[in-house]
């Protein structure tokens, strides 16, 4: 091996990659530093996740060259890759469900003697980087058991185990809380000091602001620039991103609550992995014409609290009352035809069927009412002009429109075709629940405004979210749920990042001081 | 969009081209065995290999030896009932285990159901005495009992799996020996067994005997001589019915979801617990009706000590659906050629020195194939499936009408 002087670990010039009727990557340049954190900014279909297909050996590009310190690579396969050390934490996470967290991060890089696996070096290396990074995962606990902030940080851990020199990080803080992110963003800059080079690949401005060096910014399949991050503004990267200036922060009147039309009162709900109650004794009410936000941290009994809302799963105890109707016993159906649309936290796992297509899944709300059908047969062709209507109103974007299989759209235009269905059923109640994971600004700021629309047409919102930012902007009151209980009510305009903060971490709350469990 | 895709390019196609490449792979292979068995056999000649691989593509229509010695093809109705006869169970069980897949379920427990069926059909058209109630009414009590019989042993893995989260697989292969054996024991006590063939043991009376039959429905004017009766019009009629219920009701609709996603499906308010044991039922009952209208015919004895092995239409019925893509209007034809391929058995046996275990050897690498059925599927779609199927990430962002008509261009040059 000849010496080589190489500022860049590894160099991607000039890469152009086609798909049928589009150039997904059209001449694009990225150069990584050696020690570096660079991000990569650009919206969804911007061609981020193809280029790092390209890095990866998913895709062969038509034109381009790869270079590793400073020499030229064939990365035909996803194993070259992982001999070059590149590691990647997806988006989608990549992990066996029924896998324990342990053997998730071993599988494919096992220790074995004679055959048999060998866990327990493996068991105290892993152990030894999630304290280290502060990843807290459950080792034993299966993967289908545990939060989607805990796969993360198991995916996250996966890539650490193998020593990577060179980390993608395919927009890893989509779903930790802001004190995750917080940890995620130093563990960063840790690894960045010890020498190893980082591709953050993002659309949270905050994000590339606070820990990134560099930023390359893609738009629809071309390369806009890479600047320092240290001489731009979150201004400056969003108008390159999106083309034209973004509002980030919505606009909003404030809201005039009119009558109560979720009424809950001391809902209790069992969890299924400890012998706690993973909700407990919660009562707020929200009305008409206002944003209700429920915050917290990632696992502090949101998702139970949203299954039993919902009807997915049952209460021990407490009442539900919708639209002066009282639900707390009835099917998901009857809770849904009494008045409730719900945004699904997980929109692959309840929002879509991923296998049916786009017009399919517009209707999978709905397919039983008159319009749709006549005597258990289904309506054709008014399943496809209500699915047009909508792509048409939500600007859904899909390769062949209505009979798209869900399965092949980006993840915005996914999480835009369900919040186009329940937005679009006209019910009193839209239960949100993170709306806008894992999309870009534009897409966000859409969502938002439809969030709000709806609330000034008078329906009540019940949003639930992880995100400071959002929960700060969008809603009219904040309820902070913190292991399970509501332990704080705040009015937005009156109170802090900070104080919210403290709200989540259980450092603080208002009330009576109820018995822990 | 579906008239602008040209012929070569539809879904549909393809999974039609994909199986008719299973069966010539198939097929070919047969004749090889044929050819080489012929080869390495002194006391056959070239000739005698030639007329086996003649018969094993042409056997449905071979009408015995010319005065001169050789093979004479053309329009046989006896062979050609006969195939539409045995055609008849494969076809439901076919559509059992296609209809169990389209919801997300393997059905492998169609021999269990159709035994089930066969038990209730058999006592049911026997045990009624035709001298008090009139045989059509019994037909319809037994073809009826025999559907019920294999959905409620559809429906026991079924329930397994949607309430205590037990695979349907495992669960299906023990209810098949539980039905195997009772089925047994149930004949072994009954006073069916037939007693006037006494040279015969172990079998139970043919429905006949009770005056039981299903009625030819003409069918014996177009092909005399043969099985055949109105059971494959019952079949066929069963078969666009699954074809309707699954393509075009809200029914069809809530199967599908819960099976694609079951979660989403919760998610919309459909009971997905409900569904999944609706779905092993309608498996079951199609099963079942097989099992009915293959003994109704009248003029098969039913050989009741079962519980050594399972029946082969049970098992047959998955390369049935399998080559059919689970589609349930091709697996009436997926189904009459399997019965084919038995009638070619039965020719190469009645004409050469061959016997008919050849066809066994060309179902079971059809079987193999039809697994990999898939697989050709997208071999035929090319380099579109290749390219533009994995990534439409970034399709998606572009104006829709640029990725149409580049698709279509596409599409048109290849």
């Amino acid at each position: 091996m000849e010496q080589q002087t190489s500022e860049y670990v590894i160099e991607m010039l000039h890469i152009t990659k086609e798909f049928p009727g589009i150039k997904a990557n059209d001449d694009i340049t990225l150069q990584l530093r050696k020690g570096e954190i660079h991000a990569l900014l650009g919206e969804n279909g911007a061609g981020k996740s193809t280029l790092m297909s390209v890095l990866f050996g998913l895709y062969q590009p038509e034109q381009g060259e790869i270079r590793k310190n400073g020499q030229p690579v064939k990365i035909a396969s996803p194993n070259d890759a992982t001999a070059l050390h590149i590691g990647m934490v997806h988006q989608h996470f990549k992990l066996v469900d029924v896998f324990t967290v342990l053997d998730n991060i071993i599988l494919g890089a096992e220790d074995t003697k004679l055959g048999f696996l060998q866990k327990k070096d493996a068991r105290a290396k892993v152990k030894a980087l999630s304290e280290q990074y502060g990843l807290h995962v459950d080792l034993d606990a299966k993967v289908e058991d545990i939060t989607v902030g805990m796969q993360q940080r198991t995916e996250i851990l996966k890539m650490l185990y193998r020593d990577n020199e060179i980390l993608i990080f395919d927009e890893p803080t989509a779903v930790l809380t802001p004190q995750e992110i917080e940890e995620l963003m130093q563990i960063m800059r840790n690894l960045a000091a010890e020498g190893k080079s980082i591709l953050f690949i993002s659309h949270k401005l905050n994000e590339i602001m606070e820990v990134s060096d560099r930023v390359t910014v893609l738009r629809k399949g071309k390369y806009v620039g890479t600047i320092d991050t240290a001489g731009t503004t979150k201004e400056e990267l969003s108008r390159m991103m999106v083309g034209r200036p973004v509002q980030l922060v919505v606009d909003k009147v404030p809201a005039r609550p009119k009558e109560a039309v979720l009424t809950v009162e001391g809902l209790t709900v069992p969890s299924k992995v400890h012998k706690h109650d993973a909700v407990k004794n919660v009562s707020f009410t929200a009305h008409a014409g206002e944003i209700v936000c429920i915050a917290g941290i990632d696992g502090n009994g949101q998702t139970e609290f949203v299954q039993a809302l919902t009807g997915l799963e049952k209460a021990s105890a407490g009442r539900i009352e919708l639209c002066g109707h009282d639900i707390t016993h009835q099917s998901i159906r009857s809770r849904s035809q009494t008045g409730m649309s719900h945004i699904p936290e997980d929109r692959h796992k309840h929002g879509l069927v991923l296998d049916f297509t786009l017009e399919q899944n517009m209707v999978l709300q709905r397919y039983y009412e008159p319009q749709f059908q006549n005597h258990g047969f289904i309506r054709f062709g008014e399943v496809r002009s209500y699915a047009e209507k909508l792509i048409e109103q939500y600007d859904v974007r899909s390769g062949q429109g209505p009979v798209t299989v869900a399965r092949s759209m980006s993840g915005g235009n996914q999480q835009k075709a369900i919040v186009a269905r329940e937005i679009d059923r006209d019910l009193p109640l839209i239960v949100a629940v993170q709306p806008t994971r894992g999309l870009d600004v534009g897409a966000i700021e859409y969502i938002h405004k439809q969030l709000v629309a709806q609330r000034d047409a008078g329906k009540a919102v019940l949003l639930v979210s992880l995100e400071l930012d959002e929960v700060m902007n969008l809603s009219d009151r904040i309820l902070v749920m913190y292991e399970g209980e509501i332990v704080g009510e705040l009015d937005p305009k009156k109170t802090t990042v900070e104080e919210l903060g403290l709200y989540m971490a259980g450092a603080k709350r208002q009330g009576k001081e109820r018995e822990s469990a | 969009m579906k008239e602008k895709t040209p012929l070569l390019q539809r879904d549909g196609t393809r999974s039609v081209l994909a199986s008719l490449i299973s069966i010539l792979i198939g097929l070919a292979a047969g004749a090889l065995v044929v050819f080489l068995v012929g080869l390495f056999n002194k006391s056959m000649s070239v000739k005698s290999a030639w007329e086996g691989i003649r018969l094993i593509f042409l056997g449905l229509f071979s009408t015995g030896r010319s005065a001169s010695g050789s093979l004479s093809f053309g329009f046989n109705p006896v062979t050609f009932g006969n195939m539409l006869f045995r055609a008849t169970p494969l076809i439901l069980t076919g559509l059992s285990v296609a209809v169990a897949y389209k919801t997300g379920l393997f059905n492998i427990g169609a021999p269990g159901q159709y035994l089930a069926g066969t038990a209730a059909t058999l006592f049911i058209a026997l045990e009624i005495p035709s001298s008090s109630v009139p045989a059509w009414l019994i037909w319809i009590l037994a073809f009826l009992g025999g559907m019920i019989a294999g959905a409620v042993w559809g429906a026991v893995p079924g329930m397994l799996k949607a309430f205590l989260n037990i695979n349907e697989v495992l669960a299906c292969i023990m209810t098949n020996w539980i039905s195997a054996n009772l089925v047994t024991w149930m004949f072994d006590v009954s006073n069916l067994k037939n007693t006037v063939e006494n040279t015969k043991t172990a079998y139970i009376y043919k429905t006949s005997f009770n005056g039981v039959q299903t009625p030819k429905m003409l069918l014996d004017k177009i092909f005399p001589g043969s099985q055949v009766n109105g059971g494959i019009i019952i079949a066929i009629l069963l078969a666009v019915l699954m074809y309707i219920v699954f393509t075009k009701t809200t029914f069809g609709y809530e199967l599908k979801a819960c099976g694609a996603n079951r979660h989403a499906a919760r998610y919309a308010g459909i009971k997905d617990k409900r569904s999944i044991v609706l779905s092993m039922a309608i498996a079951g009952a199609m099963a079942g009706a097989g099992a009915s209208l293959y003994w109704l015919a009248g003029n098969t004895e039913f050989y009741w000590s079962t519980y050594q092995s399972l029946p082969a239409t049970g098992f047959n019925g998955i390369p049935v659906a399998l080559l059919a893509v689970c589609n349930p209007i091709a697996v009436i034809f997926t189904g009459m050629f399997m019965s084919m391929l038995d009638i070619a058995g039965q020719q190469l046996t009645a004409l050469t020195a061959y016997n008919e275990y050849i066809t066994d050897v060309i179902i079971s690498v059809i079987v193999y194939l039809s697994a990999f059925s898939l697989v050709i599927k997208l071999w035929l779609g090319g380099k579109a499936k290749k390219t533009a199927g994995p990534k439409p990430d970034a399709n998606a962002e572009d104006p829709a009408p640029a990725v149409k008509t580049a698709a279509n261009g596409k599409e048109a040059g290849e």
